[in-house]
């Protein structure tokens, strides 16, 4: 009936979705390029842009503060995140609805925004310019990231096991770390590696933090473009897809990716 | 007596990490009232003043919302069918979800180098055309608003399809099966039973993504190029260039009052459009 009419909205659709990735393909084709740039026939390929870039010390040092910044905020944020959403879970306060109206707050400042107002906080203490400050921001931005995950999966829990294990005498550290814990281990992944990818590509507030000793690899992307833009940038580029595929795909095989289009179980 | 029904205690100190984040996000804020308010003859309005009273700030503003609003729609029109091909593709969901979720994480920078690439003066595209011999001098696809617009849509797309996807799960499968044994097509049952469901998903996808554009940075500076202001570039500006945090603030108040009103605005638009749901 409607056939031809759904075949032509699908491949429509299937277009626009190929739409997305198009830029990170193209990065991807320019990196391996020796010309430096896209042509058509192809020319030949090389890894030269590879080789300087790993040759260049701004670019591992900007790369290796990025991980050391993205791990050290990943675990700080699920640790956070899965002791103050265990508290609300358990103790169910009344004013539990607002509490998580705050939490989920940074999400709804624009970045220009929250990035003057983290810069005007962190001037106070002076860790303008610090690793340490450029951690305490990406804490603050994905708090909500890491809650959510990790307040769906306690939901989920049943609260019979909990209720049972009371019973029989588990005092509140056993029932925290030795259920609560492990049974939510989803949620917990899944905010450990999200704050981590967010952490690792975060750009337009960390561009407000970063000093001339210490900077991220995506303020040094944006630094180098403007003053050159030499085709090393589609390989360092190329590896920050990486980095990103792969946590992603980490993502996919430990957990599923559903927790992005799920709805809490309200 | 200690039962399960008692309210734990003791658990109250597990709130505090979470507290104090958002203490310090909260006095963050209250910092950008104080540079904004303060001068030092006390509490004054005259950074706001140096803002309101210039016409090229006007200008600011004026492009800073129409391309937020543009880039929310567009994002919010061109992701559509995407979600409903992932909602139809159950099968392939999870692959799909790969090809939407990774260059939705992918920083924002290298995305917007990407489109540099492309659509640069000697990039891959204008370099296509004249290759085809379509064109003979390069068209000016960037540092100009339409870039923006480019870069800034193909960036928040990701974000519009999550939101309108996690919309159209929640669509019970039976109301369309009603609708079409209840003789509607498939465009029909789309038009009349799908799209009004999916709506509130889809204004979720255009608020977020419209409070991105306003605060928006990177690709304003190098798909737009210096002269193509918004007020994300503006504040950025007053913070590294000139160091007047007290500016900075006030801009950055501004833009948060826009940005509310631009959501109030959305809310009432979606009230309007979207049905009640009867319980």
């Amino acid at each position: 009936m409607n056939a031809p009419l759904i075949k032509l909205g699908r491949a429509g659709s299937l277009a626009l979705l190929f739409f997305l990735p198009a830029p990170i393909v193209v990065i991807g084709a320019t990196s391996f390029a020796a010309a430096g740039y896209l042509r058509f026939p192809p020319g030949e390929l090389s890894l030269r842009w590879y080789a300087e870039a790993a040759t260049d010390p701004r670019w591992i040092d900007s790369f290796l503060t990025s991980l050391g910044i993205a791990a050290v905020v990943a675990v700080t944020v699920t640790a956070i995140a899965f002791a103050g959403a265990y508290a609300c879970h358990r103790l169910k306060p009344r004013w539990l609805a607002t509490f998580e109206l705050v939490v989920m707050s940074p999400l709804f400042f624009p970045h220009a925004a929250l990035g003057v107002a983290l810069v005007n906080v962190l001037a106070l203490s002076g860790h303008l310019g610090t690793a340490t400050g450029i951690v305490v921001a990406h804490v603050v931005c994905t708090l909500p990231f890491a809650w959510r995950p990790i307040m769906v999966a306690l939901q989920r829990i049943d609260s019979e096991i909990v209720e049972a294990a009371s019973l029989l005498g588990a005092d509140e550290r056993r029932i925290a770390l030795g259920i609560a814990l492990p049974l939510a281990r989803s949620g917990i992944v899944t905010a450990l590696l999200f704050s981590f990818i967010i952490s690792f590509d975060e750009v337009t507030v960390t561009m407000f933090l970063t000093g001339p000793q210490v900077t991220t690899l995506p303020v040094q992307i944006y630094a180098f473009i403007q003053e050159n833009a030499s085709p090393v940038l589609a390989a360092i580029s190329t590896v920050t897809v990486a980095v990103t595929l792969l946590v992603v795909m980490l993502l996919e095989r430990l957990i599923g990716l559903e927790f992005f289009v799920a709805h809490d179980p309200a | 007596m200690r039962g399960a029904t008692a309210t734990p205690r003791g658990l109250g100190w597990l709130l505090l990490p979470a507290v104090l984040v958002l203490a310090l996000f909260l006095g963050a804020v209250a910092l950008l009232f104080l540079h904004a308010f303060w001068t030092k003859d006390g509490f004054s309005l005259a950074y706001f003043k140096q803002i309101l009273d210039r016409a090229d700030y006007h200008e600011v503003f004026l492009r800073t919302v129409s391309i937020a609003a543009i880039v929310s729609i567009a994002s919010a029109l061109l992701a559509y069918p995407i979600a409903w091909l992932l909602w139809r593709l159950p099968k392939w969901r999870n692959l799909l979800l790969v090809v939407v979720l990774v260059p939705w994480l992918v920083s924002l920078v290298v995305r917007t180098y990407g489109w540099l690439v492309i659509l640069g003066p000697k990039g891959f595209l204008n370099e296509t055309l004249r290759w085809a011999g379509v064109i003979e001098s390069p068209l000016p696809l960037i540092f100009n608003d339409l870039g923006v617009v480019i870069g800034l849509t193909h960036v928040l797309m990701p974000f519009s399809v999550i939101a309108t996807l996690s919309v159209l799960l929640q669509i019970d499968n039976r109301l369309e099966e009603a609708s079409e044994s209840l003789g509607a097509g498939a465009l029909e049952t789309w038009r009349r039973v799908v799209l009004p469901l999916s709506l509130p998903g889809v204004f979720t996808g255009i608020s977020i993504t419209f409070l991105t554009s306003m605060g928006a940075i990177v690709t304003p500076i190098l798909l737009g190029g210096i002269r193509q202001k918004m007020a994300g570039t503006q504040i950025y500006q007053e913070v590294v260039y000139n160091f007047n945090m007290s500016k900075a603030s006030a801009w950055a108040l501004c833009l948060l009052i826009l940005s509310a009103l631009g959501l109030v605005l959305l809310r009432t638009v979606e009230a309007a459009l979207v049905p009640k749901a009867d319980k």
